[in-house]
């Protein structure tokens, strides 16, 4: 199967729990995580900015994607793929 | 500005969402918010369940039949985690409750203090939202934003955790007048409305599929004419079932591994699909790969994520139902299917023969739960709210009760929780008063929750209780048979006697072993005006037939 190394970006409102419900959907595909980061993006609206490595095969990075979107705290969903030839892993 | 209590507040937030029913169960950590609803008892009737289990599952019931969030408070620890297989089958088959749990102080939070369990933390991946909360001032707001988030777009769950001190503390009291609308607004779907009808209008085999999206819209009326006017053959998912009246002409069956053959096998014959407030689910997709494979599919449905996530579809349109079946009904044209539509009565003609007409009305041998449906579908002319437990009676339940009339199924579908009939009946009883419910139950699933007999009984309820008793886990021990090599590993009960139990909690009750009796004790148990539960002692080894087995396709579904 061939899987791509993905960069997902995420605003979300700064709330305690993001975090933990994102990596939750991530979890129930047993997705790792390869690299995190989070920080505050917009400190007068509490917006916070996640980015997340992941591997993943191709055509499931849409549906996970739709899923995160779907979260009420997060406002904004994005993913690119990072290495655009790279069969990174299988 | 007037200072009243954390528990003050949460009371008349609750009262301003128009909640006059809460289920619960009292314990420590939410003792100040019973204190607090002991002075609501006039605005707020509390039903005190037996297991917190069997509040979830109330609230559940009481929503899907008065159209609002079941309310649901209970305390921490065991009181909390209690909940958690009713928010997870409220989460599957998309009911808005709204779960308010008791926590401790915030200052013990994270110490292991007593009854101290990280709810929020085990409920996050099956709520559509829920929060903590550790400070008073944030309940008004907070109840607002759960109500509009468990009822807008796609329903759900959510719950509400507050700590000890937050139900004690003063705030000053201010009803949020912020309007908060969540991620529902859909798109314009103006553009793919055209193509939608194009599609259906040159079909030659076109087909609906309706989900739980059409009563959760109220989209029931929009359906059937826009089935009308297209002469379009509908199906429905188990969910999806009563929205639309089993003996109109255009309404073929139910859908999935154990619905009608004509609709499994044309499935894979249709040449459009319009697919509506349904989600490919498992059990009605079969082996995916092998799924309509020559239809080109108009998917609708009001969650985003739930577009392209199964099936490839053609058109992938994300709207409420009735918005889309609205707009859609002018661009369609009037067209005449006999032979599409023959097709199907086909199908049902050879289904009747082989299976139907031996379980509705057999000559001789034992009841079948096939017709205890049958009769208690005459009686009530299909106009009761049948109540469905989890297994073989629940797909029997589907197929046979001849449903008239919209919100007349309730059962467990996306989670299939057994133990969900008995307290899901109690909340709907509420949520509807002047409906006759009736709960189907097999014998398996009732002992999961019986102790909520109690309940009705404090409660004053009438509430139906048909328990089809085969002495097996039936479903388990059919597919045993059929693919274990009839090794019947663990699936015999040896029960208890249903009536003396019924007796403790002094619910009239009669015991049903021959034919002939059955006729009279379901008129007695409809002509009560109390509770009533009969013990009908069924087949023991009856299968339930259609049946796509396990990985197959739709197409090959069979009838024995």
């Amino acid at each position: 199967m061939t899987t791509y190394r993905y960069i997902i970006t995420i605003h979300s409102k700064n709330a305690p729990g993001t975090l933990y419900r994102i990596a939750g959907l991530l979890l129930r595909k047993k997705i790792n995580i390869e690299s995190l980061h989070v920080d505050e993006f917009d400190p007068v609206k509490h917006i916070s900015h996640f980015t997340i490595e992941i591997i993943l095969e191709r055509g499931l990075m849409e549906k996970l994607i739709k899923q995160i979107d779907r979260v009420i705290e997060v406002t904004r969903a994005e993913y690119r793929v990072k290495k655009t030839n790279g069969k990174s892993k299988s | 500005m007037e200072k009243i209590t954390g528990s003050q507040a949460l009371m008349r937030s609750l009262v301003r969402e128009g909640v006059d029913t809460i289920f619960g169960y009292p314990g420590g950590a939410i003792m100040p918010v019973y204190d607090a609803l002991y002075d609501f008892k006039d605005k707020i009737r509390h039903v005190l369940v037996r297991h917190e289990q069997g509040a979830s599952h109330a609230a559940e019931g009481y929503s899907r039949l008065a159209g609002k969030p079941g309310v649901c408070i209970v305390t921490s620890g065991p009181g909390a985690t209690n909940l958690v297989t009713g928010i997870a089958d409220a989460m599957g088959d998309s009911v808005p409750i709204v779960c308010i749990t008791g926590q401790v102080a915030m200052a013990a939070l994270g110490t292991d203090a007593f009854q101290e369990a990280p709810i929020i933390g085990i409920v996050t991946p099956i709520t559509k939202w829920c929060y903590q909360v550790t400070n008073a001032q944030e309940i008004p707001e907070i109840v607002a934003r759960a109500f509009r988030i468990a009822t807008s777009g796609r329903p759900g769950p959510v719950l509400i955790d507050i700590t000890k001190n937050a139900q004690i503390e003063l705030c000053d009291f201010h009803l949020p007048i912020k309007k908060y609308v969540y991620k529902h607004v859909t798109k314009s779907f103006k553009r793919k409305l055209r193509a939608a009808a194009d599609l259906l209008n040159s079909a030659q085999r076109p087909y609906i599929l309706m989900g739980h999206g059409v009563a959760l819209a109220k989209a029931e009326e929009a359906m059937q004419k826009l089935a009308e006017k297209g002469n379009f053959p509908v199906a429905s998912t188990l969910l999806g079932l009563s929205s639309m009246a089993t003996n109109h002409p255009l309404y073929m069956g139910m859908l999935g591994m154990h619905g009608n053959y004509g609709p499994n096998k044309l499935t894979n014959k249709a040449d459009v699909i319009l697919a509506i407030g349904m989600r490919f689910d498992d059990r009605v997709t079969g082996k995916v790969s092998e799924y309509a494979k020559d239809a080109k599919i108009i998917h609708v449905d009001i969650d985003n994520a739930e577009l392209h996530k199964v099936v490839k579809t053609e058109i992938a349109i994300h709207a409420d139902a009735k918005d889309f079946l609205e707009q859609l009904l002018p661009l369609i044209k009037t067209r005449q299917r006999h032979d599409w539509i023959k097709a199907f009565h086909d199908f049902d003609r050879e289904e009747k023969k082989v299976v139907v007409d031996a379980e509705l009305r057999p000559k001789s041998g034992e009841i079948t739960m096939a017709e205890v449906i049958r009769i208690l579908s005459e009686k009530t002319k299909g106009k009761a709210v049948i109540v469905a437990d989890v297994g073989q009676h629940q797909m029997v339940a589907a197929r046979y009760y001849g449903f008239r009339t919209p919100d007349s199924y309730i059962t467990s579908g996306g989670l299939g929780t057994m133990g969900f009939a008995l307290p899901a009946a109690i909340g709907a009883k509420l949520g509807n008063p002047k409906r006759e419910v009736i709960a189907v139950i097999g014998d398996g699933g009732f002992q999961m929750t019986l102790q909520e007999l109690g309940t009705i009984a404090q409660e004053g309820l009438s509430i139906k209780i048909v328990i089809l008793n085969n002495r097996f886990l039936g479903m388990v021990r059919q597919w045993q048979e059929l693919f274990f090599d009839e090794r019947y590993s663990f699936v015999h009960m040896d029960n208890p006697d249903f009536n003396k139990i019924a007796d403790g909690y002094s619910i009239p009750n009669e015991l049903v072993k021959n034919r002939k009796d059955l006729n009279g004790a379901i008129n007695r148990l409809l002509k009560s005006k109390k509770s009533y539960l009969l013990d009908v002692r069924v087949k023991k080894d009856e299968n339930v037939f259609p049946m796509i087995p396990s990985g197959a396709a739709v197409d090959e579904i069979r009838l024995k």
